[in-house]
């Protein structure tokens, strides 16, 4: 699989959690754009040999655009790549900006996928994490989106805020999964530095739930969406059977992918080689170098043998399906229960690891400590 | 052609931290042309980055002036500095004992300090003349009459017409260079008699090896002489006899009431110790210059390095270290939380805290340190004696018919109005009060027998804290006592942490054993389990505390295609296990073993 991600870097305002690189529109998206579309026909000829399945646009927020923007994007993308029939084109969208106009534009566009992020259907929780729509500004644009026919949706929310606890977040939980959204992503709070709310949480202004109530957050959303009828298949994901998001599973088996727009990653294989690189996360610097006729590229890499192997097991072991072994042993001509068997002997002796015939995947114990399962590999 | 003795002063400089001693010296250099001030840095005698950050001075060294004076006469002052803690009293000592006076500085703004007090007794033990001088006249809260009867009241030294001076800015320093001339008597002794030379301090060069810093008493010595160092009997060829310019220069020879250095080709300052006598081999003085003494480590602690594959380099900065301070002695142990590591040696709490920070700074080394102990007297049920500075090899109590602990006389001068909170600390500190003087209105000495054990913990930042910073403070070593003693051990989820045990006298154990309990708790960060951290006496638990069993450890997001944001966090968390220690099933972060020191 192979995919491609957009990013559009404009927020009306910043989550007081959020560490992307966004910011306000102030009059740069013609420029933004002029850049993005030159980027994508630079890349045009190199990528001429590639069929991408996927497409993401992301941010920021895509849906704050200008009318007709990200019309002309795909419009663009379709020119300049070619995209697979029946590809999976997911768009990022805030509730405050989800119209039904922007939506109609959306599904004229083709995109076949909506990802709406609501985070908290509890007032009180949105506005302690800076977000500047409510509840029912989600409820409406589920409407919208329903009515315009978009039957794969998902909302974004999120454990571990302040002002949340256990049942705030089911009470999310169940508004979603009433809503029927094929697809959840559900994130704990990771407290960035240099965040408002890391700066408001470390003078003691804000209180964030300790870490066992997250931990309990975490533990009863993961019941209630199974019990719903939602299956976890990544760590973070769940998803009715058959509307898993596969832009992102490619993500997880460690996959190709084409990153545009500002502070955008690639993964690619170039001339047999894995390779790694992203854009400047300097606005300025992309427009100016674009603009000169060059890719604002930074941070090449070319990733060893093993180093790639690791990823694909650090990646892999996010799903609960875990790492096909057959896939890997393709990849890299060897099966990573034989590469990786010290490891697995030591995790198998935790509780942590299984191993069947097909793959290798950790289990709710392994899931739930993930990092010291990787440094096990990371070690070995 | 020797200097004419009657034309030399050899003198040394009496202050408190952050009098003014360094500053006064610089002073003196410039003004005797011993140095240009553009060459100099800021407090010149202060060489070792340690010294110059924390503004005393550990290592005495020593500077050679030629003075005009007022009568027309060149005059050769030799400045011996000493050091200025009371871990180094011995060193001081033998630094005084070279000279035939000692410039004391008090501090207009300050008055006289107990460390000040400490070293002038014992300048007058040597039969040193004093010139009291008072500095920081510039300074708009000094109260250089206030200082003049401090020193009346409380040394009995007549000071009416004491320099007033301020180091920092040059004024009235001339005044002191004539005062010593006038008043430090030239140095007594004969070039004719047989050679005595007394070490007071000794110096490790890559290119020289281990140089001794004399002050010939009597006799001559020159290059090519074979030389005997009389405590040890160990005897070497002279390759340089030198001088303090205030680098090394060398001259022809040294002779009685000079000062300068000795250089043998000697490996280590282990065989030039300070209070030594040296003579000449075919032609050796009948007796050695009294005063000497072997320098005990009083303060022992264990040192590891934090990384376990760092023990041979440590070991190689061990070896370099004690080339320079002969002082430190260590001997490699082995822990069970902390692996393999060194059992060290110190005259103090500061010698210690120096060694290590020289570790660290110099040698690039990261440490992990358990508690400071002091050497106990174990006597057994069969009546023998045995010594034990490590709370891991106390013998069980079974065996044990008595312990007893190291006392010292506490000296602590400071304005009336902290003695109450003052006294409160010294009696938590198990002191057992001794006196009380009022030296003056403002000041008042307060003497006390106390433990040495207590001292070395955090004895000196209580009463900094207590006094806001005015008291001071000064002890000296006394006899055993017979004392209640117990051995306090931690154990992290059942296995016992031996770089945590200590031994404490059994009336603090309880509140000690939960303090550390509680640390212990904050700084053990929560595993897949639950953590039990017990404190016990024998088989006895006095405390306990959980440290609760993490619940995830796993990162939400994947940051998009950013794999190498995550890769990093990854490399951080192993990282951070690589500074663990395993104690058991526990993973205990080596700083906590350093954090638990601190409990008040």
């Amino acid at each position: 699989m192979q995919g491609i991600y957009v990013h559009i870097p404009f927020c009306k305002r910043k989550c007081r959690y959020c560490d992307f690189v966004s910011f306000p529109e102030n009059g740069r998206e013609d420029f933004y754009f002029v850049a993005l579309i030159s980027e994508m026909r630079k890349y045009a000829p190199l990528m001429k040999d590639r069929v991408f399945d996927t497409v993401f646009i992301g941010g920021g927020t895509p849906t704050c655009l200008k009318p007709g923007r990200i019309k002309a994007l795909v419009n663009e993308l379709e020119n300049c790549f070619s995209i697979r029939e029946n590809a999976e084109i997911t768009c990022e969208a805030n509730p405050e900006s989800a119209t039904c106009e922007k939506l109609k534009e959306l599904k004229e566009a083709g995109v076949t996928r909506l990802s709406i992020g609501l985070q908290s259907a509890d007032e009180g929780v949105l506005k302690a994490i800076g977000r500047i729509h409510t509840k029912e500004d989600f409820l409406s644009a589920v409407e919208a989106a329903k009515s315009l026919g978009f039957t794969n949706v998902n909302a974004d929310v999120m454990h571990g805020l302040p002002l949340q606890d256990t049942e705030s977040y089911l009470e999310t939980l169940r508004l979603v999964t009433g809503l029927g959204l094929t697809h959840i992503s559900s994130y704990a709070l990771i407290l960035e530095e240099g965040t408002p709310l890391y700066e408001d949480v470390n003078a003691g202004r804000v209180a964030l739930p300790d870490p066992d109530e997250t931990a309990d957050m975490e533990d009863a959303g993961i019941a209630f969406l199974a019990e719903a009828g939602y299956r976890r298949y990544e760590i973070s994901n769940f998803a009715k059977p058959g509307f898993e998001c596969l832009h992102n599973l490619n993500y997880w088996d460690n996959g190709e992918y084409l990153g545009l727009g500002l502070n955008s990653h690639s993964a690619l294989r170039l001339k047999g080689d894995w390779t790694r690189f992203n854009n400047t996360e300097v606005y300025a610097e992309y427009v100016n170098e674009l603009g000169e006729g060059k890719l604002p590229v930074r941070n090449t890499q070319r990733i060893e043998r093993d180093e790639e192997m690791f990823e694909t097991i650090m990646l892999g072991l996010r799903k609960t399906e875990g790492v096909s072994r057959k896939a890997f042993l393709e990849r890299f001509g060897v099966d990573p229960a034989e590469q990786y068997a010290p490891a697995i002997a030591e995790l198998e002796l935790d509780g942590m690891i299984e191993v069947t015939e097909e793959r290798l995947f950790l289990n709710r114990r392994g899931m739930d400590f993930q990092n010291e399962a990787l440094l096990k590999f990371m070690d070995q | 052609m020797a200097f004419p003795r009657e034309q030399i002063r050899n003198f040394c400089i009496i202050a408190h931290i952050d009098h003014g001693k360094s500053t006064l010296a610089d002073r003196l250099m410039e003004l005797t042309d011993t140095v240009s001030a553009r060459d100099m840095e800021e407090q010149l005698l202060d060489s070792m980055d340690i010294e110059r950050e924390r503004g005393i001075t550990i290592k005495s060294t020593a500077v050679r002036m030629f003075y005009t004076a007022k009568d027309g006469r060149n005059y050769m002052l030799n400045l011996i500095d000493t050091p200025g803690h009371v871990d180094f009293t011995y060193e001081v000592s033998r630094a005084l004992a070279a000279c035939e006076g000692a410039v004391l500085v008090v501090d207009a703004t300050q008055g006289i300090e107990a460390q000040t007090l400490a070293n002038v007794y014992l300048a007058l033990d040597n039969d040193l003349e004093i010139i009291p001088v008072i500095n920081k006249i510039d300074l708009v809260s000094a109260d250089p009459e206030n200082a003049i009867h401090e020193i009346e009241d409380i040394i009995g030294l007549p000071a009416e017409d004491a320099p007033r001076i301020s180091a920092k800015t040059g004024l009235n320093v001339e005044e002191v260079l004539e005062r010593i001339v006038k008043d430090v008597p030239a140095p007594k002794g004969d070039p004719e008699k047989p050679l005595k030379a007394l070490i007071f301090d000794s110096i490790y060069d890559n290119y020289k090896g281990a140089l001794s810093y004399v002050r010939v008493m009597d006799g001559t010595v020159k290059p090519g002489d074979r030389i005997r160092f009389m405590h040890s009997g160990n005897e070497f060829d002279v390759t340089e006899v030198g001088v303090f310019n205030p680098a090394w220069q060398p001259v022809k020879e040294l002779t009685a009431g000079e000062v300068g250095y000795i250089s043998a080709s000697i490996k280590s300052v282990a065989e030039t110790k300070v209070g030594d006598t040296i003579t000449l081999a075919n032609n050796p003085a009948k007796e050695p210059l009294h005063g000497y003494k072997h320098a005990n480590p009083m303060v022992f602690c264990g040192i590891y390095p934090a990384d376990g594959a760092d023990y041979e380099a440590l070991k190689e900065a061990l070896d370099k270290l004690i080339l320079n301070d002969a002082s430190i002695s260590y001997e490699p142990e082995t822990s069970q939380a902390l692996g393999y590591g060194f059992r060290c040696g110190f005259l103090g709490l500061l010698h210690m805290e120096i060694a290590e920070e020289r570790l660290e700074r110099e040698f690039d080394l990261d440490l992990v340190t358990t508690a400071p102990s002091v050497i106990y007297r174990v006597i057994m049920l069969d009546g023998s004696i045995r010594l034990i500075d490590n709370p891991s090899n106390l013998p069980s109590p079974m065996e044990i018919q008595r312990m007893e602990e190291p006392m010292v006389s506490a000296h602590i001068m400071t304005p009336p109005e902290y003695v109450g909170s003052i006294m409160e600390l010294c009696q938590e500190k198990r002191g057992v009060f001794l006196d009380m003087t009022y030296l003056e209105e403002s000041r008042v000495k307060l003497s006390y027998t106390m433990p040495l054990n207590e001292i070395i913990f955090d004895f000196f930042d209580g009463l900094k804290s207590r006094s806001r910073g005015y008291a001071s403070f000064d002890y000296e070593l006394g006899d055993y006592m017979e004392s209640d003693l117990v051995k306090l051990d931690f154990l992290l989820n059942g296995d016992m942490c031996d770089a945590l045990s200590t031994i404490v006298h059994r009336d603090k154990a309880y509140a000690k054993g939960r303090a550390v309990a509680e640390k212990l708790q904050e700084v053990i960060p929560r595993q897949q389990f639950e953590i039990p951290i017990q404190a016990a006496i024998g088989g006895k638990i006095i405390a306990r505390e959980t440290v609760r069993a993490v619940r995830k450890d796993v990162l939400a997001k994947c940051y998009g295609g950013d794999i190498t944001r995550k890769k990093k966090l990854l490399e951080k968390q192993k990282e951070g296990k690589k500074r663990m220690r395993q104690v058991g099933t526990v993973s205990v972060p080596s700083d906590a073993f350093m954090t638990v020191l601190r409990i008040n």
